[in-house]
């Protein structure tokens, strides 16, 4: 039988308890900073990436350690989504991984709080590398992040997927009217079962390239917003008229499919993105060839490109191994060895060194061959974003996903998301 | 669930000295104290103290990166006008108001079933119990997603009726039933309980109500619903407590994103969206225990209440 008394205290109102996260200094030769065949040092390196890239990573590393028999190199991955929510947790116990994949949206972040490592402060090879490149890995006078190789912004089709609907493929020489014409042809002849592309006004790069294509910067240079009300809502009703037809894929649809893109789940017949996403989109698609077109714009003269360090490589500002830590980063963006293995899956090269000893076939070819061909468009590289970039870009896309699915008006969708952005800069100032 | 043991004061030999008895009692004191004090320790370091850190963390700004800033009441202050949270608020209350009582009636019905004498009852019991068990794993949210995704099964067979719903994971209008089957077949847990509970009413109460000529609706009502209420209680109170702290799924569901269109958003998926994403720790933590608090009167509440509904075995009601 059921008594009250037992029954009270059998009632425990449980509350949800935190790890405790231990940041662990390996390797036999803590002492030290320096280790020796007999004893090597060993550092962490983490990434972001698939199977693919894990495996080019994995070959990269043993290369490494086998021509530095003094560090070993403790490689560890995950995917993009929870890659850094993963860092966070780890900087807030004071255990960053000793060399981290970093990307431009977050370099900022950390830097300017003191994470990352001043690369200035130790031997790293830049001579290689393009002069308006290096700035994107720099805050505030000092390079925190090597690119460790460069992507650029385009227009991805499918000429098989074009082909087989009767759609004629176009040459990229077009300004919005004529694409969103293309994306309401595709949509049209598609019968519902393909579409033209998903809403590129959700994407915030290309948001940046159209501001750049109308002189606007996004950021100001003391960390605020460089563009009005105005241009967001003029850029959101780009796509005003597409929203509902079958030129643009719906907004349900785009959710199933995720974590895919709806180009490589093979809903639409074409996507805008980063070049070194081929290889991605072909891997998902199932597609035997891709092309690469540049970005329409209204200025023939001014299409707003510019090539972005896809990766950066950075170390913990307090990593016990900063000899071991540098030679591995300047291993990684210089060795021509290692540009031959990742090949244009991490984007083109970056450096010299690595582009002279990088053999390119098939995939790899076409995304060359389209930033040479973009290559009198391209301006110099962005700075890393403001602080608390990475918040705004994922409500970028949510506010526009809201957008889409009718939640949202378009006055209300640029309020929310400057509200956002307002309140976010104010916390960080 | 943890509970703390207690300590045994098995009374020695009523002949031995008063000296010699207390001395044995407090040696069981201090074996008693060994034996709890991994769990002690474990307690305070694992759960009282980063609850006071993180008490202290929701008055300040902190990013994770840089000491936390002291700034008062501010972030509580902030939540009620933030139009995620509002939100976060309103899809949770309808996970929990709508997804428990059904669950609750799922389970209750199931162990009704199962509690009469068949054949196979083991295996029954087992294949019920079963989905509990996978329930909160990040595979089952992955099974589900692909289940109920555009012309997966659901949509298929549902299509097949004549009902054509599209898929449910990009509907923001279907996420939330989608949820809600999620946890009611995920019942195996109350069930279990229930069973146990029915296991406990005495078979002649049935028996003298069945010579009274009542029906099984009325044998329901009058005596297993009384008799049982007591675990009813006990499974209301932690399944609306669990039900609050739904995570795994929907964070594998939304790919961490709480859409469609914020209706997947539940309250401590923003939670941990705010303090791991935009780096607002504090203001995480003031989410945190703010739903304690909610929770803890939510479950004040329940107590009150079952006071007029709860019988008791010894109870004069």
């Amino acid at each position: 039988m059921i008594n009250r008394r037992y029954f009270l205290t059998t009632v425990v109102v449980g509350t949800a308890s935190a790890g405790i996260l231990a940041a662990c200094g390996t390797g036999p030769n803590n002492s030290g900073q320096t280790g020796s065949a007999e004893n090597p040092v060993t550092i962490r390196y983490t990434w972001w990436g698939n199977d693919d890239r894990a495996e080019r990573t994995r070959k990269a590393i043993a290369l490494f350690e086998s021509k530095n028999p003094d560090i070993k190199v403790n490689g560890n991955f995950s995917d993009g989504a929870s890659y850094f929510q993963q860092r966070a947790t780890e900087a807030a116990g004071g255990g960053l991984p000793d060399v981290m994949q970093f990307d431009l949206i977050y370099l900022r972040d950390y830097a300017q709080r003191n994470q990352l490592l001043d690369l200035g402060t130790v031997k790293i090879d830049t001579s290689g590398f393009e002069k308006s490149l290096l700035p994107s890995g720099q805050v505030r006078g000092k390079t925190y992040g090597i690119p460790n190789s460069t992507n650029a912004f385009g227009v991805f089709y499918d000429p098989a997927k074009l082909a087989s609907l009767g759609v004629k493929a176009p040459d990229g020489n077009w300004n919005y009217d004529q694409y969103k014409a293309f994306l309401r042809d595709v949509g049209s002849k598609g019968g519902g079962a393909v579409y033209g592309s998903a809403d590129f006004t959700g994407i915030w790069w290309m948001f940046n390239i159209w501001l750049r294509q109308n002189n606007i910067e996004a950021f100001t240079s003391d960390g605020k917003l460089g563009f009005a009300k105005d241009d967001l809502k003029k850029w959101w009703s780009l796509t005003a008229d597409l929203r509902g037809t079958p030129a643009i894929v719906s907004e349900e649809r785009v959710t199933q499919v995720a974590p895919k893109s709806p180009f490589g789940a093979g809903l639409t017949a074409s996507e805008m993105y980063w070049d070194n996403l081929m290889a991605g989109y072909m891997a998902d698609s199932g597609a035997k060839e891709l092309k690469l077109l540049p970005v329409p714009s209204n200025n023939p003269d001014n299409l707003g490109l510019f090539l972005k360090p896809s990766q950066l490589m950075v170390a913990s500002a307090k990593t016990k191994y900063k000899d071991a830590a540098a030679r591995f980063i300047n291993f990684m963006v210089n060795d021509p060895e290692v540009g031959d293995i990742f090949k244009t899956s991490r984007g083109i090269p970056a450096s010299k060194g690595q582009r002279d000893g990088t053999t390119y076939s098939g995939t790899d070819t076409a995304v060359v061959d389209y930033e040479k061909s973009i290559e009198k468009y391209l301006k110099d590289a962005p700075e890393p974003p403001i602080v608390g970039f990475g918040t705004l870009e994922t409500s970028f896309k949510r506010v526009n996903s809201d957008l889409n699915y009718g939640k949202l008006t378009l006055d209300g969708a640029v309020n929310a998301w400057f509200k956002e952005a307002e309140d976010l800069i104010k916390q960080n100032a | 669930m943890t509970s703390s043991p207690t300590l045994s004061r098995r009374a020695v030999s009523s002949k031995a000295p008063l000296p010699r008895k207390s001395r044995q009692r407090a040696a069981d004191a201090r074996a008693g104290y060994t034996f709890l004090l991994p769990w002690l320790l474990g307690f305070i370091a694992l759960t009282v103290g980063p609850m006071i850190s993180s008490l202290y963390l929701s008055f300040t700004n902190y990013n994770l990166f840089e000491a936390p800033k002291w700034i008062g009441f501010d972030n509580y202050a902030t939540l009620f006008q933030d139009e995620r949270f509002l939100q976060s608020v309103g899809v949770t209350v309808g996970y929990v108001v709508f997804g428990t009582p059904l669950k609750l009636a799922a389970a209750l019905a199931v162990a009704m079933l199962l509690n009469s004498k068949r054949k196979g009852q083991g295996f029954y019991r087992s294949a019920f119990y079963a989905p509990s068990l996978v329930g909160a794993s990040v595979s089952i949210a992955i099974v589900w997603k692909a289940m109920f995704g555009d012309s997966g099964p659901v949509d298929q067979g549902l299509s097949f009726f004549g009902i054509n719903l599209g898929g449910w994971v990009g509907n923001p209008s279907m996420t939330m039933p989608m949820f809600i089957l999620l946890t009611v077949w995920q019942f195996g847990a109350p069930m279990v309980i229930f069973l146990a509970g029915l296991k406990q009413i005495p078979a002649d109460l049935y028996e003298a109500a069945s010579m009274d000529g009542a029906g099984p609706v009325r044998k329901f009502f009058n005596i297993t619903w009384p008799m049982l209420s007591p675990v009813i209680f006990f499974n209301l109170l932690m399944e609306t407590i669990h039900a609050f702290q739904i995570f795994n799924s929907a964070y594998i569901i939304s790919n961490g994103e709480g859409g469609p269109a914020g209706s997947t958003l539940f309250y401590t998926l923003y939670l941990y969206l705010r303090g791991f994403s935009d780096f607002r720790m504090g203001y995480a933590s003031a989410m945190a225990w703010l739903l304690l608090i909610v929770v803890g009167i939510l479950t004040l509440i329940i107590f009150r209440t079952s006071k007029s509904w709860v019988h008791y075995s010894g109870d004069s009601k």
